[in-house]
């Protein structure tokens, strides 16, 4: 769990930083470096993709995709300072979800690209954070999500709704779904900084003012 | 795709969503284009954005190892792009190798250069894949072993074509090809064969019906001398090594051979050791590399 004392986020820098030697090489056309990332990944990854799809032959689709993608532009990504391993997964995410969305007649897809826009590049701070959490953190805060939230995230991430469909789906009215979404994230980055340390959770004090209590009145 | 841009706020509001890929395609769009172009700060779509990783972790996430065929499935697929991307005449694996070496802070070794123009020639090899697809008893599984074997084989060319040996990944890609060829036929084995430790040397083999093995060797160090790489079959459930032949090695590391026929069933040991000189009966030297024979998966 958490070392009061220890040097927070050594373990996190240190794994990310062999991450990081890995896509370096990957973006250098080394194919066993891209080989040793679907090693270490390949699990996460099928596993989303199969949850998302429920559709074997469809989840590997997504997973070669994915990792195709992530060997073309590893060399774009590699300057960034966000973990590798979220950038993979959440490429994984979102081809699966692209590929359940394509299965609907008169879904028209916006153009993805595999690195996120400047904007979304995890701060500093996160990874130190994330590199504390242990699984009963996350299990912790995912329980500080009122009941609806967490159906509108689950939803959303393994359901590949949009909130529009969310509302549809539910019975809930638009604006309800989207503040049920945005608190629920809320609420769950608060616990998870609380819980990564406390260094951390002091840069992110901004956050403090969506109260997740109150996500429980939609 | 909006001809109006989004405001600020009202692309801050949808940050939630946004991350969590929840919005409609065109407010998505039109929320990318925001953040292309505007200069304000949005933390909201960082911090929100590193918790979706989490929802990861909502119960009911069971936890499935991918089939064993996918890994040679995307590997094939990089090689191929790799191949593609070099013979378009790119002066790099790719166009941003350059930005990658300023890096301040990689931490591994620089990337290796390829000269322009520089091109990797695996067309018998892709050739061979087809011919298999065309062939045997059970097509998929044969082609999900075989873009295996080429991913491995097209890695070791490509390393090849870093040392500038053109010539020798040339002659490397004939004896892969051979190997490919041997693999094809219904009812051979494939075998990969790695170094053992502290030694040098790797490839592929086919075992042919006949119990001839069909090796392409890369990497082995040079012979000197009466120096010979002899080759062995230890067969399954049989002690004894069986001398199958023996080659010389240049200084390119690479070798193309073809064993004695002996009786080699699925299981088999296939082995190099380098021998003082031809004619040994058993291995003297040191092993430099082993695999062991499989029948493809069906």
């Amino acid at each position: 769990m958490n070392n009061e004392f220890g040097p927070r986020g050594r373990v996190a820098s240190a794994a990310d930083d062999a991450d990081r030697a890995v896509l370096v090489l990957v973006a250098a056309g080394q194919l066993d470096a891209l080989q040793e990332l679907y090693d270490k990944y390949r699990v996460m990854a099928y596993s989303i993709a199969l949850r998302i799809t429920a559709d074997a032959s469809l989840a590997e689709d997504v997973v070669q995709d994915a990792f195709l993608g992530a060997w073309r532009n590893a060399s774009r990504y590699v300057e960034d300072k966000g973990s590798v391993k979220t950038w993979l997964l959440s490429i994984v995410h979102h081809r699966a979800v692209d590929a359940v969305r394509r299965r609907r007649p008169t879904v028209e897809l916006p153009e993805r690209e595999d690195v996120p826009p400047a904007a979304m590049t995890l701060p500093d701070i996160w990874p130190e954070v994330a590199g504390n959490l242990d699984r009963e953190d996350i299990a912790a805060a995912l329980t500080s999500l009122s009941d609806v939230q967490r159906e509108a995230l689950e939803l959303a991430y393994f359901g590949g709704l949009t909130q529009q469909e969310i509302a549809i789906q539910t019975g809930t009215p638009l604006g309800t779904v989207k503040s049920r979404v945005r608190l629920g994230l809320l609420a769950m980055r608060r616990a998870l900084v609380g819980a990564g340390g406390d260094a951390a959770s002091d840069t992110a004090g901004g956050d403090r003012s969506g109260d997740p209590g109150g996500g429980a009145l939609a | 795709m909006n001809d109006e841009p989004m405001t600020h706020e009202t692309a801050r509001g949808l940050a939630a969503a946004y991350v969590l890929g929840a919005l409609e395609p065109t407010e998505e769009a039109a929320v990318r284009a925001h953040l292309q172009t505007c200069a304000e700060p949005h933390d909201e779509f960082a911090e929100l954005g590193g918790v979706v990783p989490y929802l990861v972790e909502l119960p009911g996430l069971e936890l499935v190892e991918p089939p064993a065929s996918l890994r040679g499935r995307i590997m094939a697929a990089a090689a191929a792009d790799l191949a593609e991307r070099t013979a378009t005449a790119s002066p790099a694996p790719t166009a941003a190798t350059p930005r990658l070496a300023e890096a301040p802070a990689a931490p591994a070794a620089p990337p290796s250069v390829v000269e322009p123009g520089t091109t990797v020639p695996f067309p018998s090899a892709t050739e061979g894949t087809e011919r298999t697809a065309r062939r045997g008893a059970s097509p998929l599984g044969w082609v999900a072993r075989i873009a295996a074997v080429v991913a491995i084989v097209i890695l070791g060319g490509w390393i090849l074509v870093l040392q500038g040996q053109l010539s020798d990944a040339r002659a490397y890609d004939r004896a892969v090809a051979a190997v490919i060829d041997a693999a094809s036929k219904p009812g051979s084995q494939t075998v990969v064969l790695t170094p053992t430790k502290d030694s040098r040397g790797a490839g592929i083999a086919a075992v042919a019906p006949d119990g001839s093995v069909v090796m392409a060797m890369r990497d082995l160090p040079a012979t000197a001398g009466t120096q010979v790489y002899e080759a062995w079959v230890i067969a399954a459930g049989s002690p004894a090594p069986v001398p199958v032949g023996s080659f010389t090695v240049g200084q390119a590391g690479t070798a193309a051979f073809t064993t004695t026929p002996v009786t080699t069933p699925p299981g088999s040991t296939i082995a190099l050791s380098l021998e003082p000189g031809p004619g040994s009966t058993a291995p003297r030297g040191t092993i430099v590399a082993t695999g062991v024979s499989a029948l493809p998966k069906s």
